[in-house]
């Protein structure tokens, strides 16, 4: 199977690509949007600002969600969960609205989030079958679907519980970086690519 | 809950480890990229790279480094040491970086710590900050700690957070080898006075001493060398210790 990764041009993508060639899948960087959509799944990747990752997205924004609606798999990683969500407290523009809801600022003294956080309320296969209990955050915002529903892990920043883990058909979004999440995260993302083969 | 992370430092020039560690002999000094891979296996929720060297000979060898690095470790990597100007900031992150640590040029040019931010996102930009105690309180210190500056550490500290730091290393020169403990009494001053993490750096020289940078010292993260180097204690023994104690962090064994 071949992966593509969206580049939003914000940079570091070497453990992300390194990653997923240890879980032994060809991945493409794509900086089109468009083409983006062509690959057997996609990642969307979590480095950057919403604005300018958003603005990077709006040329491909239909196709990838007409391509996410006929089943593309995906996998969204921070920014990249908060790309699939409406739009952003951070900054302007539209996400790809798969999931219903908006990112606000943690409600929480210290941010940004750095480091290591807690899952709970694990329901994700991919999060389960990874025994991922303890996962690598870099973040300020979080993503508040309409449908709580659909959140398959949570985690706390202070007083703050909010979604670790979104999850619609084949699509999962996570607040944190599996690729910096030593080898249980590379095990999540092995398990969702095995997932959607 | 957030947890609690265990930090280890290696020192780099010309892209080896430049101290001994217990993989290594002095002679034979170790790739940094594979001992930070073994760290990670035994548990380390960082790493961090401390180029020592000056030349822009050595600062490539390091671009080189992090590179090689970032393709084996997954865990994040915080760099240091040498780091002039955001475009420094920007080539560190490029080659694979998660952070970058900026210390005395953030002291001669404050808005790097701005600059830095602004592009890069604060939770890449670490304000790395060496403190000396003095009659009245602390006073930061640049170059490597050589050269006394006029800045008070705790409001050089709360300054650095408002020009855009998203993390600070704060470590006591007074303590640094001497294996004595963390100067707890600074680390908890800085951690009260700042609403991001703060890293104790600088001293620890048994399991106690990194149990009381997290209860004594409020600390967010330790950071670790010396008595991990030479083999006086483990990555799971360190974390062993602070479960016992009730300190939340990541277990993996």
């Amino acid at each position: 199977m071949r992966v593509t990764v969206f580049d939003y041009g914000a940079g570091n993508l070497h453990s992300l690509l390194k990653a997923l060639s240890v879980t032994g899948v060809e991945s493409l960087v794509e900086t089109d949007p468009v083409a983006a959509a062509a690959g057997d799944a996609l990642i969307l990747p979590g480095v950057g600002a919403f604005g300018p990752a958003a603005a990077r997205l709006a040329p491909g924004r239909e196709r990838l969600r007409q391509a996410l609606d006929a089943g593309l798999p995906c996998l969204g990683i921070c920014l990249g969960l908060q790309l699939l969500a409406d739009e952003s407290e951070e900054g302007a523009g539209q996400g790809l609205g798969l999931i219903e809801g908006r990112s606000t600022r943690l409600d929480a003294r210290s941010l940004p989030q750095i480091g290591w956080n807690q899952l709970e309320a694990v329901t994700d296969v991919d999060v389960r079958t990874a025994e991922l209990e303890t996962a690598y955050y870099a973040n300020s915002y979080a993503v508040r679907p309409a449908n709580p529903g659909q959140v398959t892990a949570w985690s706390r920043h202070e007083g703050d519980r909010f979604p670790a883990a979104i999850r619609q058909g084949q699509v999962l979004g996570v607040q944190f970086h599996p690729e910096k999440s030593s080898w249980p995260g590379l095990a999540m993302i092995r398990s969702f690519l095995d997932n959607c083969r | 809950m957030i947890t609690k992370r265990l930090i280890v430092c290696l020192d780099v020039l010309g892209g080896r480890v430049v101290k001994g560690t217990r993989f290594v002999d002095l002679r034979d000094q170790g790739d940094p990229a594979d001992l930070a891979a073994r760290y990670e296996v035994e548990g380390a929720d960082e790493i961090v790279f401390l180029d020592i060297g000056a030349s822009p000979e050595a600062r490539a060898t390091t671009l080189d480094l992090i590179r090689d690095t970032a393709e084996r470790l997954f865990v994040p990597l915080t760099v240091g040491g040498g780091i002039r100007s955001a475009e420094d900031v920007g080539l560190a992150l490029r080659a694979g970086a998660d952070k970058v640590s900026v210390n005395t040029a953030a002291i001669e040019h404050p808005d790097l710590i701005t600059l830095s931010a602004d592009r890069f996102g604060a939770q890449c930009v670490v304000v790395s900050i060496d403190a000396a105690r003095t009659d009245t309180g602390w006073k930061v210190f640049a170059s490597g700690g050589q050269r006394p500056t006029d800045l008070d550490a705790i409001a050089w500290a709360e300054r650095a957070v408002a020009l855009g730091a998203g993390e600070l290393l704060v470590t006591s020169i007074d303590r640094d080898g001497s294996r004595a403990g963390y100067d707890l009494d600074l680390t908890r001053r800085i951690a009260r006075a700042v609403s991001v993490p703060v890293i104790a750096s600088g001293g620890a020289g048994n399991a106690a001493h990194v149990v009381a940078a997290f209860t004594e010292g409020e600390a967010s993260a330790a950071l670790v060398a010396g008595i991990l180097h030479d083999g006086q204690t483990t990555v799971r023994a360190l974390k062993e210790a602070m479960m016992a104690s009730g300190i939340s962090t990541r277990r993996t064994w």
